[in-house]
């Protein structure tokens, strides 16, 4: 049992000598993904090349009970691919064909470590484009999108991966192979495709996946607005939605994000703004154009004290370029950062991120606010430095900022996942019971527990056995009061 | 418990529903949801929260009643199956109709449940908000579960504005296939777009008064066709409804699919073909056996993951 001497052999002869590692140094590579406060040692990382190997791998961790998890690009920020001390990691880093491309269906077939930009880029000059643009779509895998069911800026009118995603083949843990979906979509029976797309990584291995691609919109249209404070940007939210527009994207950033952004990109944003909202239309250019200029109307109304339209191609990339580099530029004004991904019913921001200013200001920590307004999903950034001992307390306003969004009906996560980061805290969304039903899945994909352990469903072991305050989920909260 | 005519036990709680639930299942009594036991007392809209375009309501609720609630803020919830399902059958069947085209299946549309389990265990999944990716999604698992996995009590929704304006363009044509090809290589974003094999295509198009004038001239100019009204899209749900079959195929093989059947109600981005005859085509996407056995033990492990005494039945 476990990994000997005759599990690296068998491997070794079947997927090729330099395709297993097992040398310390070169392990250290996978000991960690996006989420680097957590760290594990693998003692065998394999990197199959083809559906057949994964499944060699799977079944020879499976005989010898060998705990394992998938690793895309390792850009994930939950700790998803996090390994466990002494597992194996299966890396899909060699499977990275664009197997077919079906203009026609509207469809393309792809192995999952393809990088998400590259399924664009594959289709971009026939008029097409691949919808889900997580901010690390240079390099993040398409493999790693399905596991965490990744969203991206333009969700809020294009859906998320789950939307997109027709078919796949899933390696079980248990080495068998399940074609899910196709081509065609809705598939009769249960929809096990729609359950294993966001599972981290837990209920199997995806090998390949047939995609949706869309064509291009035939008009883009891109603005932005800088406001006095993050309230008045709030309320031109509410307005822009409540009117019926339904933009492709709706983003955020506050001061704090701003003025990192200046310092960094220097995207030219207006002075002074408390808040900048860039909001972008797409699809028909008679829709998009009348939207446009309602959205203008909209912003003005709510105190936009100044307003740009990108013209071009050039002056859009600009408008974005504060935004897409947020996260990296608060390096400019701390040493160290951490990102939440809480989501609130977009009506709860202003009382939402006015308390995530009374509680940094309790901690005495900076916090940034840039997000995804459109659909209320926040990415507040807990500046800290852990050189002079703020990490704990950090962590604690972090907490404290999710508690805000779960007491305000939301949730723990919109985009980035559970993965171990957020496994201890799911008792604070979900009930016991919940949760068992959770396990219950889990087990029915994975009898064994050995498919990413310890991600996504809290474990005594993990989180001790009172992980916070129980609170019933959202949706059996609701009309609880009438009924007493 | 209410009775309404016949001894059908309606649940009107959750509390109710897990009592009869586990009854049954001490009892080792199967159950059909919607025969055995019906949700039409659970009917409440329990939260709408317009300004967050989403929804909460009990699975006995039709969806007919839940839009004539929704309309009342100028929104709805972009689903039109044929008939007028609960919220719990739209769900449990995944059943959708012309508005699958743009809009998704309800598994596209749902945000959370809440489920009461055989043995009586009440569980939730998923949430209220759009956008949410903690735990598994209970919810997309049980659309298309027949009423296997479990009753569904609660269902949460994202909603879409009601359009201001919409207009139909009927293309009356012998090469349907050819039509379909030129409205997908435009840049138009129709609502819905049916074959009413033989012969025509319909096609939806939403949005404010000019932008739809200005797609329907653009569809016009590139398909011809004349304007049509919902009749054509009643018709295509009542043949989707007395359909035999449903065939499934990659949407570029549409025309290969209308030549090899009759008739049949169409649906091509979805790839997806409902016919009244019994005519079998054949599949343009076979499983391998033994993934699809390995499909079906899944499938097993997960009922009796779920229900492990089997007292839930189709």
């Amino acid at each position: 049992m476990g990994i000997d001497a005759s599990f690296v052999d068998g491997l070794r002869s079947a997927l090729g000598q330099q395709h297993v590692i097992t040398e310390p140094e070169q392990l250290r590579v996978y000991e960690c993904d996006g989420l680097t406060g957590h760290r594990a040692l693998p003692q065998l990382v394999a990197l199959p090349g083809t559906t057949e190997e994964v499944q060699t791998v799977v079944r020879a961790c499976y005989g010898a009970r060998v705990p394992f998890v998938a690793r895309g690009a390792g850009t994930g920020l939950s700790g998803g691919a996090t390994p466990m001390a002494g597992g194996a990691v299966i890396s899909l880093t060699r499977m990275n064909q664009i197997l077919e491309i079906d203009l026609e269906s509207g469809r393309i077939v792809v192995q999952p470590g393809v990088a998400n930009l590259d399924v664009t880029r594959a289709v971009a000059a026939d008029g097409y484009f691949y919808a889900p643009d997580p901010s690390s779509q240079q390099v993040c895998t398409i493999g790693g999108n399905v596991a965490e069911n990744s969203g991206g800026a333009h969700c809020l009118k294009h859906g998320f991966t789950v939307h997109h995603v027709t078919g796949a083949t899933l390696v079980l843990p248990e080495g068998d192979t399940v074609e899910l979906g196709g081509k065609a979509l809705d598939p009769d029976g249960m929809d096990l495709l729609g359950v294993v797309v966001g599972s981290e990584g837990t209920l199997g291995i995806v090998t390949e996946v047939t995609l949706r691609i869309l064509r291009v919109p035939e008009t883009v249209r891109t603005l932005l607005a800088g406001f006095e404070t993050t309230d008045a940007a709030g309320a031109a939210v509410s307005g822009i939605v409540s009117t019926g527009i339904l933009p492709s994207a709706i983003e955020m950033m506050d001061r704090l994000t701003i003025e990192a952004a200046e310092r960094s990109t220097a995207p030219g944003y207006p002075a002074g703004a408390g808040a900048v909202l860039l909001v972008e239309l797409d699809g028909v250019a008679a829709q998009v154009e009348e939207d446009a200029a309602e959205v203008e109307r909209i912003c003005l109304e709510f105190g936009a004290f100044e307003l740009r339209v990108a013209a071009d191609e050039v002056a859009r990339a600009l408008l974005w370029k504060g935004r897409k580099s947020a996260f990296a530029a608060m390096g400019r004004i701390a040493t160290d950062y951490y990102v939440q991904d809480g989501v609130v019913p977009r009506t709860k921001l202003p009382e939402v991120l006015r308390r995530i200013e009374e509680l940094s200001e309790e901690y005495g920590l900076r916090v940034g606010n840039v997000f995804h307004a459109g659909d209320g999903n926040l990415h507040p950034l807990v500046l800290y430095d852990s050189g002079q001992g703020e990490t704990e307390r950090a962590r604690e306003l972090a907490e404290a900022i999710l508690e805000a969004c779960l007491e305000a009906g939301g949730s723990l996560t919109g985009e980035h996942g559970v993965g171990m980061d957020k496994a201890c805290s799911m008792p604070r969304m979900f009930s016991e019971r919940d949760l068992a039903v959770f396990t219950r899945l889990r087990d029915a994909f994975d009898p064994e527990g050995l498919c990413n352990p310890g991600k996504v469903v809290p474990t005594p072991r993990l989180c001790g056995e009172v992980p916070g305050p129980y609170r019933a989920h959202a949706l059996e909260r609701i009309g609880v009061a009438e009924r007493l | 418990m209410r009775s309404r005519g016949s001894a059908l036990p309606s649940v009107s709680s959750l509390e109710e529903a897990a009592a009869v639930l586990q009854a049954a299942n001490n009892e080792g009594r199967g159950l059909r949801i919607g025969r055995d036991v019906t949700t039409d007392g659970l009917d409440r809209v329990l939260e709408h929260e317009a300004g967050d375009l989403t929804c909460t309501v009990e699975s006995g609720l039709r969806l007919s009643a839940l839009n004539a609630a929704l309309a009342l803020e100028g929104q709805r919830l972009s689903l039109d199956p044929p008939g007028d399902p609960t919220i719990g059958a739209l769900l449990s069947e995944n059943v959708s109709g012309p508005l699958r085209h743009r809009f998704g299946a309800p598994r596209d549309l749902v945000l959370g449940v809440t489920l009461v389990l055989a043995d009586g265990t009440i569980a939730s999944a998923g949430g209220k908000v759009v956008k949410n990716v903690a735990g598994y999604d209970l919810s997309r698992l049980v659309c298309g579960s027949r009423g296997r996995l479990a009753l569904i009590a609660r269902a949460s929704f994202r909603l879409h504005p009601l359009p201001q304006s919409q207009r139909t363009l009927v293309v009356a044509t012998d090469d349907a296939a050819e039509t379909v090809a030129v409205l997908f290589g435009s840049r138009l974003e129709p609502s819905a777009l049916d074959v009413l094999h033989p012969g025509r295509v319909a096609v939806r198009f939403e949005g404010s008064e000019t932008a739809v004038d200005a797609q329907v001239a653009t569809a016009q100019a590139l398909v011809a066709g004349n304007e049509g009204d919902e009749e054509i899209w009643a018709e295509s749900r009542r043949r989707q409804q007395e359909a035999r079959r449903t065939t499934r195929f990659a949407p570029g093989e549409l025309r290969d699919i209308l030549e090899r059947l009759p008739e049949a109600v169409v649906r091509p981005s979805a790839g997806v073909a409902y016919t009244a005859t019994g005519i079998q085509p054949t599949s343009s996407e076979p499983q391998s056996p033994p993934s699809a056995e390995a499909l079906h033990r899944l499938e097993e492990r997960i009922l009796r993951a779920f229900d492990p005494k089997g007292t839930l039945r189709e």
